[in-house]
């Protein structure tokens, strides 16, 4: 392999790669903010420029490419002068908000110019301050905080394939927008928040809700498809509040959808059941009522047992929860026949698809592949003389037409999805366990458990360890 | 007229007169053409050698070797090769350009046409500032006959070569006279330079290797193919430095106008003095700008130098676009450096930090000064911001306003001072 000398030291590199990327591996970090290893180099933010060895002029390291013997120093005196100087630009122009700023704490302004900025300024003239603009309902914009990095106008030309952030006016007056300030058409407007360097893009659902430094992180992966996109899951005291995306440039890359960005916001719903409930029948209606797990637990077997039965089990279940299943039915429901369900028109693999171009599959559930690798089968409808349904399930996959049967109900349900389910047995979401998914290219990847789950919910393996050790049926029934 | 002056030969100048010459004038009192036809005649190798040969260097403001420039197109591509002529002329002080354009559209076009053949490229721009508008009807109606007798389009006289010639209006910004900023706006993009490398040579318009040069210097080169490189570089004075100038003097002067004189032949006292017949009103010369509003100023002990780019470049300026602006003693240096600068960060795409936010600190310093509330520590903190864009731009656009400012600051400290202290400007 190549080498180059940054600050005295050798560097491995390969032909191709930039003094940024050839620093980080020898661990020194270049500042940066235009730079983005999944955007095109255009050199703008001028934070950067280091010093070479028969160059003249500071050059930037995003621009340039590490070459065979270069002597690069990234922390000489004129580098640091020149970092101070763009710090001093960068900043003359922003807001001292931090305070109220969400970004604060994740801020690579903010950072940047503590590591590399001046602690005072000699600016004296006016700020610049531009109107405010709605960016639609995933994202507030705050321009006066906006470095003109044009990171989101890359990523919308170059990454989601739609050109609707612009640069308008020029020079000092330079406004980034929206094509004549519309709204934001992509679904995948969260990653403009993500790689906004300051405050000036935000996500509009985190707003407020909480300082990034109080967040625990998790890392996990998004069950809203069958990409299996790395995440982030960020919590704090057994809250989620967001989910961001984590590199992967086998899976994602950078990027994740806003379809699986807010899909964790089920988990919070107040519409969620998270207490044992039976249906009980006053004046000819059915209503669930809050129960006991005991007497959950044999309501279910009694409906569900000597019955023609048949077992639903969502392909938003672990590798792990598939398995367990795959020893508990057998023995327990044995003439039940047993189907995999996740998305409508979605049978098997071969029915997912692209969904879009870049991210997005048909398949609504993140475990289609592995739970087909375990043996289930799709589910198209039941046998005709099917009396009661047994539905195992996290949050995602969507429920088929139930009617006419009685329904238990495993997993996460909300109040209205349950409406006339018989027995609800409050289960674990994504966000609340540990397990293996498989993705569309078979790969394997952990999910993690962040937060407890809420109320009375309880992982599967838990349930059917009552189920298993609870013979003798008591009260109900 | 000053004595030394000894008669020498012009080539554009004697045929700027009231009105733009059809193609017949063109054909019968210039040669029109001849030397297209005998390019075609020539190989590429040829062509570009004897530019080379003539010592033509780039009239827009870098100076930069047109035959060395040629030089660097690839000889196969898998991309189509353009030929793009810079005909912005952007930079406040120079006007050269408009009268080759409004008078002389047809030697444009047979350079052009000569220097598409030598670099190999089927189709050819002409990027015209878009208050040109004159100067654009003129071209466009040129381009015709040109068409119609055969010396652009499909074969031309009979040979191989073809080559389409498109006028491009641009939309008044001094930044797409920044040859990749000016490729960008031709492609219908944002009016913003690149990053280079890639440099045009290799991945210009649409991706395709491409050549940009200044009107000037593309309307020499038919001279350079009729008459010989070796005939052209004689006519400059000075080494590495051929043909003639066409100089633009404005200001307070007394015969201010576009003057032609061999490169390298006189100095800026002799054209200040002698040609354009000293200052308005014999008053007492203050400053000197010798290559449009972004060369670092000159005073007026220092304008003993020949007006050419080594000489100017060794005294710490630069002969750029040759737009010499001339400012008397009783103008206010401060309120000329501040409608300088404030013309530069107007003028700033705005991409890159250090233009976009230093520029308009600049002006808002300079403000601050000329208006009577300029601080002690100012002069301090407007060279220090001048010091942080120098050199550190995408573009030369930051240079450019950093120049002036510490050139200026440097040598007319005092009437800064004069204006700090005593609230207004001590001259006018």
């Amino acid at each position: 392999m190549p080498k180059c000398v940054i600050n005295g030291r050798e560097a491995e590199f390969s032909p191709g790669q930039n003094l940024i990327e050839v620093a980080k591996q020898a661990g020194i970090s270049v500042p940066y903010f235009c730079y983005h290893p999944g955007l095109s180099v255009v050199a703008q933010c001028r934070m950067c420029a280091v010093e070479i060895e028969k160059m003249p002029k500071l050059q930037t390291a995003c621009s340039t490419m590490a070459t065979e013997g270069m002597v690069v120093k990234t922390d000489s005196p004129r580098v640091l002068q020149a970092q101070k100087s763009t710090m001093e630009f960068l900043l003359i122009n922003h807001p001292l908000d931090c305070p109220i700023c969400d970004k604060s704490g994740e801020c690579d302004l903010q950072d940047h110019s503590f590591n590399h900025g001046d602690a005072y300024s000699r600016y004296t003239e006016e700020r610049r301050t531009y109107m405010d603009l709605d960016m639609g309902p995933v994202i507030k914009k705050n321009m006066n905080r906006c470095i003109h990095c044009t990171r989101c106008i890359r990523f919308g030309t170059e990454v989601s394939g739609i050109h609707e952030m612009v640069a308008l006016k020029r020079g000092n007056d330079t406004e980034i927008s929206t094509v004549d300030g519309r709204s934001l058409e992509t679904d995948y407007a969260g990653n403009y928040a993500d790689i906004c360097p300051t405050g000036s893009l935000t996500v509009k659902d985190f707003r407020f809700k909480k300082r990034v430094w109080l967040l625990k992180k998790t890392p996990s992966v998004c069950e809203g498809c069958s990409r299996g996109c790395n995440m982030e899951i960020h919590q704090d005291a057994n809250i989620v509040y967001r989910c961001v995306p984590r590199e992967n440039m086998a899976v994602n890359k950078f990027w994740m959808c806003d379809e699986g960005r807010f899909n964790f916001q089920y988990i919070h719903d107040e519409n969620r059941l998270i207490e044992p409930l039976v249906a009980e029948i006053h004046q000819k209606n059915a209503q669930l009522i809050p129960s006991d797990w005991s007497i959950a637990i044999d309501t279910a077997k009694s409906i569900l047992m000597g019955k023609k039965t048949a077992v639903l089990v969502g392909s938003d279940l672990t590798q792990e929860e598939g398995t367990l299943l795959q020893q508990f039915l057998p023995q327990h429901l044995p003439d039940a026949e047993i189907y995999h369900f996740g998305t409508p028109g979605v049978v098997s693999t071969r029915d997912d698809a692209p969904a879009d171009r870049l991210l997005k599959r048909r398949s609504k559930t993140s475990n289609l592949n592995g739970l087909e690798k375990l043996g289930f089968k799709g589910f198209e409808k039941f046998s005709q003389n099917i009396e009661a349904v047994f539905v195992i399930r996290g949050g995602k996959a969507i429920l088929p037409n139930l009617s006419g049967l009685q329904v238990v109900g495993l997993g996460v349900f909300e109040k209205l999805q349950a409406e006339k389910f018989s027995v609800v047995l409050p289960g674990t979401s994504f966000a609340e366990k540990d397990g293996t998914i498989v993705n569309f290219e078979d790969l394997s990847q952990k999910i993690r458990r962040a937060i407890l789950p809420p109320g009375q919910c309880k992982s599967l393996s838990e349930v059917l360890m009552m189920w298993t050790h609870r013979k003798k049926s008591f009260g109900a029934a | 007229m000053l004595d030394n002056m000894e008669s020498f030969e012009t080539l554009f100048i004697q045929h700027f007169s009231e009105e733009s010459k059809p193609i017949d004038y063109y054909l019968n009192s210039m040669r029109g053409y001849s030397a297209l036809k005998k390019a075609l005649g020539m190989t590429q190798d040829d062509i570009i050698l004897e530019v080379k040969k003539s010592n033509l260097r780039g009239r827009g403001g870098a100076g930069f070797p047109t035959g060395m420039k040629w030089g660097f197109i690839p000889k196969k591509s898998a991309k189509p090769k353009y030929l793009v002529c810079n005909a912005d002329e952007s930079e406040p002080g120079t006007f050269k350009d408009r009268d080759i354009m409004r008078y002389t559209p047809h030697l444009l076009i047979d350079g052009m046409a000569i220097a598409a053949h030598a670099i190999g490229a089927n189709i050819g721009y002409i990027y015209i500032r878009g208050e040109y508008t004159r100067e654009t009807k003129i071209l466009n109606e040129a381009i015709d006959e040109a068409y119609k007798n055969g010396y652009l389009g499909k074969n031309i006289q009979g040979s191989e070569f073809s080559f389409d010639l498109t006028v491009h209006r641009g939309a008044g910004a001094y930044i797409c006279g920044e040859e990749t900023g000016l490729l960008n706006s031709l492609e219908g993009k944002r009016g913003e330079p690149r990053v280079k490398p890639p440099f045009p040579a290799q991945a210009g318009a649409f991706g395709g290797p491409t050549i940009v040069n200044n009107v000037e210097t593309l309307a020499a080169v038919p001279f350079i193919i009729n008459r010989g490189g070796d005939w052209f570089s004689k006519l400059g004075k000075l080494e590495k430095s051929g043909g003639t100038r066409l100089f633009c003097v404005s200001g307070h002067v007394k015969k201010p106008g576009v003057y032609e004189l061999p490169a390298g032949s006189v100095t800026l006292r002799q054209l200040i003095y002698g040609y354009c017949h000293g200052i308005l009103g014999d008053k007492k010369l203050k400053a000197v700008i010798p290559g449009g509003s972004s060369a670092p100023v000159l005073t007026a002990d220092e304008i003993d130098v020949i007006v050419d780019i080594e000489p100017l470049m060794k005294i710490g300026t630069m002969l750029g676009s040759a737009g010499i602006i001339v400012v008397s003693e009783d103008y206010c240096v401060v309120k000329l450096l501040k409608r300088i600068v404030k013309f530069y960060a107007h003028e700033s795409c705005g991409q890159c930090t250090p233009c976009r936010e230093g520029c308009k600190w600049m002006e808002d310093i300079l403000h601050r000064i000329e208006d009577g509330h300029g601080r002690e520590q100012d002069i301090a903190l407007l060279l220090e911001v001048a010091d942080n864009i120098n050199g550190k731009t995408l573009c030369a656009l930051g240079d450019a306003a950093a120049g002036p400012v510490i050139s200026f600051v440097k040598k007319f400290r005092a009437d800064f001072e004069a204006h700090i202290r005593g609230g207004k400007c001590p001259n006018v």
